[in-house]
């Protein structure tokens, strides 16, 4: 077993226990923290799927700003009695078990019966689009001239709704979230 | 072993899972929310997964994937903010986060 | 030839004449009644109900009957009897109007018909006879529906068969009309009654007229519907179960359900004829084996299945010939005017049956002898029957009804035993010369009540309030005299040649046990027959023996009836002796049958003993009649037979009708009522319990789905990954099991 594999496993144990845990517990604050932690793992992950820029982005708006928003509503909406029936369980608990595991085992099946081809390259070739252009150093340059670029094939587009869907939900969150 | 697009797969397949758990089975709301919110990088991970193994020609060397995942944790952070708001602005007129309690669309 | 091609003028006359009455003249009346000034005395109102009674005068008199003033649908003062038929004093221009129409028009029909008689029978010079398949009256055919199996047309012809019959339908029809335009003198319903008898005679000569089975159904129909309206003329009139008689709206209604029973057999009869060969018309079907729509060449290896469509086809012949066991209907339709009785129930739409049979002899004959040996018993048990429930029966229309009920058993018999050399010809030689008597009967019965009507100012019908009346009615007496010694078969009078030919017919084909039916049923009618008489015109102490008055049971004093009622009953019984001398009858309705052979049968009545006994029997009859009812008060020989339990027991049995009509009450009462409860049962339960189910399950499907919809999202995404784990596991299957 290979460094990057062993270090795979290490994480993926963790990522699996911190969202039991983040599903299972009482204490919704400890839930929350729980989350933190999967937020966390999973930018290991995208380490070692050479996605540097998505790691380093998940820490910054996963751990750092959706983390911090629910714990300030957590701490808006307190409930009485935090430590015991904050995060209780639902009626379709019994219901919604075997679902999931169902569901899961179905995408499991799925893939196991795909024909993939299972090489770990990443040999990257020089990409098309209005001009040629060659392929960037390191993968932040990369993201940049993919979201950005004018000549070669770029997702400006989408980036640029993007930005408007995040204005819209600044407008809603604002307008829903007024006192009065 | 060497790691192949399986590990992965099966690895966000799991959290999926666990996140729909959490989404099905939890009362309060914002434990709702999180469940989502692991369900939603499940999904990145599965597409970043993608984007490494160059399963798919031509967007690997787009690095599809990796762009599918920025746009993702984009909204998910927007959807965020306005589920969280929608849920102070709940708990403010009826002082409760329980899903259960929120029925008004019933026959 | 023009002669016979224009004979469908004698089919449309009756339904023009029926016509105009209802839309015209009848309407003329109604609005031409006049509003009398109320009358205020009891004899005021007496005089005015009896004002157009003939002129006759009336001596003091007790009358029981209550008379009620009502006003008529006009504002006009009507004067009833609490039980009768609405009277006018006067009858309107446009009442008087519908009787002559009537009358004229089926005169013209009947002389037109007295002419085709002659003719084809060759005794018009210069005009052939028919040509042997007779004609078809194609003026008057219409081609109803044409498919490319089969088609149905609205066809008629004429032949031998149809004239003789048809030249009986008009004449008795003429002579009923007139006299109905005296007996019905002060009717209210006078327009009416002419229409309905104008209908009936269409219907009836319809029937006469046609060439196939789907057009003598409709005739067979319309008569039934005409005999319906003509029944219940006196729809108000109540029941009287003192004297066991019914209102005349139950009997009608209780007259067409039985002919409706008969003609369901009917119908599946002709449809199995249809099925197997294709046509309805009788020339077709009784071809020879050559013809493809013959049931020679369609039945020739299935002889059973055309023996019981005869034997069904026969079955609306008993049930319009009132033959058991659907005689039930006939004695209750004497509720009906007197001249309905005579034209109707005596003469001529119970013969339909007959002539039914006669028409379709041919298919008969092809179906083996089980068919005419079920027409010959179904005849002869029920001429026994009927005889035998006549001999004590008070009620004098009643006599007449099992006379006639007797009379048409022998006509099947006559029809049953003939055999393919005589054809039709006995039985329709029986119904010819039965037409004229029994409608003399009839209607010199009518003449009898109508006397007594006006004598006792009630409507007397029981023989015991009767007698003597001889000596008051003379003509009535006489020519009821007529018809008495014919219908018993009395020789040298037309009854007699006609039932001896159908006695010896049966004794000569060997049906020994038919011919003892027949001989005991003679005898049995010959006693009644004179028992009536006697009781009604005769009577102890009388003229000639006490055959000619003798005490008169009744109160008041009856009158001979006017001329227009008696005329009638003297043209019939001139045709009740001279009908019998027809022997060319066989051989003109069937050619190459044997002619009535006079003398031959005259010689044999004296000289062999088989044909001695019939008229032995007769006589034997008549003298016990004799005996009995002119020697011995009608109260002593009740009090013997009431005094002995046999005769007693034998006596109320067979008065009661052998008790079958209540046996009917309660076979309709619970098996069909039975049945039908069933049925309704199955209507409210399952087909209502399926239509309303299927409501109710909507409904409680859509009451108890409504709780799907809970308002909470984690209820709806369940929801959306159940369906999604629904279809993994689908997939996952078909990926593994299914190649």
């Amino acid at each position: 077993m290979d460094l990057a594999t062993l270090i795979f496993w290490i994480i993926a144990f963790v990522l699996v226990g911190s969202a039991l845990l983040g599903v299972i517990q009482r204490n919704i604050v400890h839930s929350a923290l729980a989350l933190i932690l999967f937020f966390a793992m999973a930018s290991g992950i995208y380490l070692l799927l050479n996605a540097e820029f998505i790691a380093i982005v998940q820490i910054l708006i996963y751990a750092g700003a959706v983390a911090v928003l629910i714990l300030f509503a957590l701490m808006l909406t307190r409930t009485s009695n935090i430590q015991v029936n904050s995060n209780p369980n639902g009626k379709l608990r019994w219901l919604a078990l075997p679902i999931c595991a169902l569901v899961a085992a179905g995408i499991i099946f799925a893939t196991s019966i795909s024909p993939l081809v299972t090489t770990a390259t990443s040999n990257l070739v020089p990409y098309g689009g209005k001009g040629v252009c060659a392929i960037p150093p390191n993968n932040v340059i990369y993201i940049g001239e993919l979201l950005y670029s004018p000549t070669c094939y770029s997702y400006v587009l989408p980036f640029e709704i993007a930005s408007v869907v995040l204005l819209v939900a600044i407008m809603g969150a604002i307008v829903i979230g007024r006192e009065d | 072993m060497g790691l192949t697009l399986n590990h992965f797969l099966v690895l966000g397949a799991l959290l999926f899972c666990i996140g729909l758990y959490g989404a099905l089975a939890k009362r309060n709301a914002i434990a709702v929310l999180m469940g989502i919110e692991i369900m939603l990088n499940a999904v990145n991970i599965t597409m970043v997964g993608f984007s490494f193994f160059n399963q798919v020609r031509p967007y690997s060397t787009f690095l599809t994937g990796q762009i599918f995942a920025i746009f993702i944790i984009t909204v998910a952070a927007a959807e965020a903010a306005v589920a969280l708001a929608m849920i102070i602005a709940i708990y403010r007129r009826r002082s409760t986060v329980d899903v259960g309690e929120i029925d008004m669309m019933k026959w | 030839m023009a002669l016979y091609e224009y004979s469908w003028l004698i089919l449309l006359a009756p339904l023009f004449a029926f016509a105009v009455i209802v839309f015209g003249t009848r309407f003329w009346d109604l609005l031409s009644r006049p509003r009398v000034a109320a009358a205020t005395t009891h004899a005021e109102v007496h005089a005015v109900a009896e004002h157009g009674a003939g002129g006759e005068t009336h001596a003091e008199h007790e009358s029981d009957v209550e008379l009620i003033e009502t006003t008529g649908p006009h504002g006009e003062k009507i004067i009833l009897e609490n039980d009768e038929d609405p009277k006018v004093p006067q009858l309107t221009p446009g009442a008087r109007w519908s009787g002559y129409l009537g009358v004229i028009i089926i005169a013209l029909a009947c002389l037109y018909s007295w002419l085709i008689l002659l003719a084809s029978a060759g005794a018009l010079p210069g005009v052939p006879p028919l040509p042997p398949g007779g004609i078809n009256l194609s003026a008057i055919s219409y081609t109803w529906l044409q498919q490319s199996t089969a088609s149905y047309v609205i066809d008629f012809r004429l032949n031998n068969l149809a004239i003789a019959m048809m030249v009986v339908v008009t004449t008795i029809s003429l002579l009923v009309q007139f006299y109905s335009q005296g007996y019905m003198e002060n009717s209210a319903g006078y327009a009416r009654f002419f229409a309905y008898l104008s209908l009936f005679a269409f219907s009836m000569l319809m029937i006469v007229f046609a060439a196939n089975f789907l057009v003598i159904f409709i005739g067979w129909e319309l008569v039934g519907l005409s005999s319906y309206l003509l029944i219940g003329f006196w729809i108000n009139k109540k029941a009287k179960p003192a004297e066991d008689r019914l209102s005349p709206a139950s009997a009608s209604i209780e007259a067409f359900i039985a002919n409706r029973v008969g003609d369901v057999g009917f119908l599946i009869g002709i449809m199995i004829l249809f099925v197997n060969t294709g046509t309805f018309n009788f020339a077709d079907l009784a071809g020879p084996a050559s013809n493809p729509f013959s049931v020679a060449h369609n039945f020739a290896n299935n002889q059973a299945l055309l023996t019981i469509a005869m034997i069904l086809v026969f079955c609306g012949a008993i049930g319009k010939s009132a033959q058991i066991p659907l005689q039930v209907w006939l004695p209750p339709a004497m509720e009906g005017p007197t001249p309905v009785s005579a034209l109707i129930h005596a003469a001529t739409m119970v013969a339909a049956g007959v002539y039914m049979v006669a028409v379709t002899f041919p298919l008969f004959a092809t179906a083996g002898p089980a068919a005419f040996g079920v027409v010959a018993w179904i005849g002869g048990i029920t001429a026994l029957f009927a005889a035998t429930i006549g001999l004590v029966q008070r009620d004098f229309k009643r006599v007449l009804a099992f006379s006639t009920i007797s009379q048409l058993g022998y006509m099947f018999v006559g029809l049953g035993v003939a055999g393919p050399l005589y054809g039709p010809g006995p039985g329709m030689f029986h119904l010819f010369t039965h037409a004229f008597f029994k409608a003399l009967l009839f209607l010199g019965a009518g003449s009898v009540l109508y006397a007594l009507h006006h004598a006792m100012h009630r409507e007397v019908q029981d023989m015991r309030l009767m007698g003597g009346l001889a000596k008051y009615m003379p003509i009535t007496a006489i020519t009821w005299l007529i018809a008495t010694l014919s219908i018993s078969g009395f020789p040298f009078f037309a009854g007699f040649y006609s039932k001896d030919t159908i006695i010896s017919l049966a004794f000569n084909q060997g049906d020994y046990a038919l011919w003892a039916i027949t001989l005991l049923t003679a005898g049995f009618t010959a006693f009644y027959m004179l028992r009536a008489y006697i009781l009604a015109f005769g009577g102890k102490g009388g003229g000639f023996g006490g055959l000619w008055g003798g005490t008169y049971r009744g109160t008041g004093e009856p009158h001979e009836s006017p001329i227009t009622i008696t005329l009638p009953l003297i043209l019939l019984a001139i045709a009740s002796i001279v009908a019998g001398y027809w022997t060319g009858f066989f051989s003109y309705i069937q050619p190459g049958a044997p002619n009535l052979d006079i003398p031959m049968i005259l010689n044999d009545a004296v000289a062999t003993p088989v044909g001695a006994l019939s008229v032995i029997l007769a006589l034997a009859g008549f003298v016990w009649a004799y005996i009995l009812y002119t020697r011995f008060e009608l109260a002593s020989i009740d009090a013997f037979v009431q005094s002995h339990a046999v005769l007693r027991a034998l006596h109320r049995i067979v008065l009661n009708k052998f008790y079958v009509d209540e046996f009917y009450d309660l076979l309709i009462r619970y098996v069909v009522l039975g049945i039908s409860h069933i049925e309704q049962a199955f209507d409210t339960y399952v087909v209502d319990g399926l239509v309303n189910g299927t409501a109710r399950l909507v409904v409680t499907l859509g009451r108890d789905l409504r709780y799907i919809e809970t308002g909470r999202v984690q209820t709806y995404m369940v929801g959306i990954f159940g369906g999604i784990v629904v279809l993994i596991i689908f997939v996952f299957v078909l990926v593994n099991f299914v190649k």
